[in-house]
């Protein structure tokens, strides 16, 4: 199948895009992170292709659907989401050295679908439960949550490098005037968790509704939809201490830490659980 | 409100008690995906000592959704949101309501450098591209003159002061429509089979059943499976009676629940119930062949009384053989007891000497007959799930509700801006300040746009 090989390409693209993005880190030249940039952007381009083919060929098989109805596919799409939303921050910010803390988990997403045991990369019919117009919405809103979420926790992480290097006086220095400063780094750590806030409330609302069509009520504290909700109270407690009880900082990084946490629980874990919603 | 506020009042109006609830809340969800919960809990019957076991169901952690701990907590939360926006609603409000004025004293202090800037023109020609400026992206604003410096002021986002007390709104509605669904909701359901009619489901909650105000047949039950085995389509052709007249057919699939008086039917689940017909074939040596439908327990004479004829099972997949039937045939002579299977040639072809190896998979045993097997038709029950919901409507405006207040809460601001045309030094002077609610950053590249924006009208004129 030509759009597996593609993405089997595109994995080793994205990690491309993080050595260049490290280069750029401890060479301190921006040549490698423009390169790095570029490269990410093929990478997403050649990703969007593939799945585009993807799409193409589940109508050709004449099971026509979104490529987005099993775990090989949802995972595919997250790592997509992921680059997509660090590719806006990047060009919004004109700062490239959250992509040494983004690339990287989008490389592993992409590895983890190729070669994680038991999972199927063939496109799939849709058993009747997923064959709803709500499906796309869906699997879109939740995954670009997820995604925001990604984004979030790759700059806790950025947080507590840069802090722990600002302590560190041996020859690092490069390195950390390459990085947004503290205060830079919360407030893109707070933007990003509102955006996938809203996104995570979007998935939500729109499985709900979807539920209510498909097993006739809009809540059935199925375990993904329960974990979600942790996840949204998480969050909503993440934007509520800062708004209104001021935490700023190591806090907050701590809360992108839990938070995704969470959301990789509710995306992952919950299938050690029994649920109805084990498409993916 | 009344201005004698308790310590009771303070501490539903703050903070903390929110954030400590909606951890509380979180932590009891999580708690109910660790242990099954409702109809489920009964695995853990004799996997766990007795006396745990009960423990666990006196404190509710098997129906822990609706226990009296998540509705305390539920209950808490709300009045935690009622009183806390009770209590800063009035100065959110007065902050709506206020107008910044041209002349404020403070909106100038310990401005940074990078806020200012020298034009090369007169001081009256800033003072018109500023407010044309302000103008096309504020809509409106405000002017003051004073001993030759200009002020100018302009405002947005008043209305995302309210977006918060949207979300906190559209919470206590979710609360209120769910609370609805519980008392005046109805969850039901009921299986039927083929040609059945049901005036009655099976509550969820309970052993009980419910009388439905009309019935419904399942005139036809459709089963469609993909080449993997997976099941494409399901759906069941309705039929809704009342008073003995037939009021309207419907047909049921999953994801297109069918409305009637008041209620709700999804297609929710099918499964196969014992009984599957099987197609035989009778053929007697040199004679008659009759074709007959059967089933477990179906017994026939054979005929001219040369025996009787017993069907023993019906099995869909006889070790990995395909679908087969066991037969007994018994005679005043002798009595044989065999497998019919439907591939029997394919069978042969792979292992020829089937009959030598496997005598009772010879389907003419028992002579001068010959049994083959046309097919099993599996029969399907459609699991039908009945539901009346008034809260429905109401959690739905509450989403709405919810939506739009986050994306207030979340992407608007309430920014008030401030333009000083004054002259210093002989030379002109242009500085802008501003002030956010929140988001300082999005305001210094909001005045840092502004800034670019001016000098750039001014130094090249259309």
């Amino acid at each position: 199948m030509i759009d597996t090989t593609i993405l089997s390409w595109v994995t080793f693209i994205y990690f491309g895009a993080f050595v260049f993005y490290l280069f750029r880190m401890i060479l301190g030249r921006e040549f490698w992170g423009k390169l790095a940039g570029w490269l990410a952007l093929a990478g997403l381009i050649a990703q969007s292709v593939a799945l585009i083919i993807r799409w193409k060929a589940s109508y050709d098989l004449g099971i026509g659907h979104a490529p987005l109805t099993n775990f090989y596919e949802s995972l595919i799409f997250f790592a997509w989401t992921v680059v997509f939303l660090y590719l806006l921050i990047e060009r919004r910010l004109k700062n490239r050295s959250i992509g040494v803390f983004v690339m990287p988990v989008a490389f592993l997403i992409m590895a983890y679908a190729s070669i994680a045991p038991g999972i199927s990369n063939r496109i799939e019919p849709l058993i009747p439960a997923l064959q709803s117009n709500w499906l796309t919405s869906h699997v879109l809103t939740c995954f670009m949550g997820y995604a925001a979420f990604t984004v979030t926790f790759a700059l806790g992480i950025m947080f507590f490098v840069r802090k722990a290097a600002a302590h560190d006086s041996s020859g690092v220095r490069v390195f950390i005037h390459l990085l947004p400063s503290e205060s830079q780094i919360d407030d893109l750590i707070y933007s990003c968790a509102a955006l996938g806030f809203i996104f995570l409330t979007l998935g939500i609302v729109t499985g709900s509704v979807w539920a209510h069509y498909a097993w006739g009520s809009y809540w059935s504290w199925d375990p993904k939809e329960t974990w979600s909700l942790i996840t949204w109270l998480t969050y909503a407690v993440m934007l509520h201490v800062r708004m209104m009880r001021g935490w700023r900082g190591v806090r907050m990084a701590i809360m992108a830490i839990i938070g995704f946490a969470c959301v990789l629980f509710t995306y992952l874990g919950v299938n050690l659980l029994p649920s109805l919603h084990s498409y993916l | 409100m009344s201005k004698k506020k308790s310590g009771i009042w303070f501490f539903f109006a703050s903070v903390r008690l929110a954030i400590v609830l909606l951890l509380l809340i979180a932590f009891i969800a999580m708690i109910g995906t660790l242990f099954p919960q409702r109809e489920a809990a009964v695995e853990l019957v004799g996997r766990i000592p007795p006396g745990l076991f009960s423990f666990l169901q006196k404190m509710q952690i098997f129906d822990l959704y609706h226990s009296v701990w998540f509705v305390l907590l539920m209950g808490l939360l709300a009045v935690n949101l009622l009183i806390c926006s009770l209590d800063r609603f009035p100065a959110a409000w007065r902050r709506f309501r206020l107008r910044p004025v041209p002349r404020e004293p403070d909106a100038f202090k310990d401005l940074p450098e990078e806020n200012l800037f020298y034009p090369e023109s007169d001081a009256k020609k800033a003072a018109d591209e500023a407010a044309s400026l302000l103008k096309k992206k504020y809509h409106s604003f405000q002017q003051a003159d004073e001993a030759g410096s200009v002020y100018l002021c302009a405002q947005k986002g008043r209305f995302a002061h309210f977006g918060v007390y949207m979300v906190h709104l559209s919470v206590l509605v979710l609360i209120c429509g769910a609370v609805i669904g519980s008392v005046f909701g109805i969850e039901g359901s009921v299986k039927m089979l083929e040609g059945e009619t049901a005036s009655g489901i099976n509550l969820r909650n309970g052993n009980l059943t419910m009388p439905l105000p009309f019935s419904v047949r399942c005139d036809k039950f459709t089963l469609e499976r993909y080449k993997n085995g997976a099941a494409k389509l399901f759906q069941s052709d309705l039929t809704f009676i009342k008073n003995d007249r037939v009021i309207r057919s419907a047909r049921l699939l999953v994801n297109h629940p069918v409305d009637f008086e008041g209620f709700r039917f999804y297609q929710a689940s099918y499964g196969p119930v014992p009984g599957k017909k099987a197609t035989l074939v009778l053929l007697r040596e040199g004679g008659r062949r009759d074709i007959m439908n059967v089933s477990t327990g179906y017994t026939f004479e054979l005929p001219g009384n040369e025996g009787t004829f017993q069907v023993l099972r019906v099995e869909d997949n006889m070790m990995q053989m395909g679908q087969a039937i066991k037969v007994a045939v018994r005679s005043e002579k002798e009595a044989a007891t065999f497998w019919v299977f439907r591939e029997i040639d394919r069978i042969k072809k792979v292992v020829p000497d089937v009959f030598e190896q496997v005598p009772v998979f010879n389907p003419g045993l028992f002579r001068p007959y010959t049994f083959s097997l046309l097919g099993i038709e599996e029969k399907y029950y459609t699991g039908l799930q009945v539901n009346r919901d008034p809260g429905a409507p109401v959690v739905a405006a509450a989403a709405v509700l919810l939506i739009c207040g986050l994306m207030i809460v979340l992407f608007s601001y309430a920014r008030w801006i401030w333009i000083r045309i004054d002259q210093v030094e002989g030379r002109v002077r242009i500085s802008i300040a501003g002030r956010s609610i929140r988001n300082n950053v999005g305001l210094k590249r909001e005045v840092r746009h502004l800034l670019a924006k001016l000098k750039d009208n001014l130094e090249n004129p259309k």
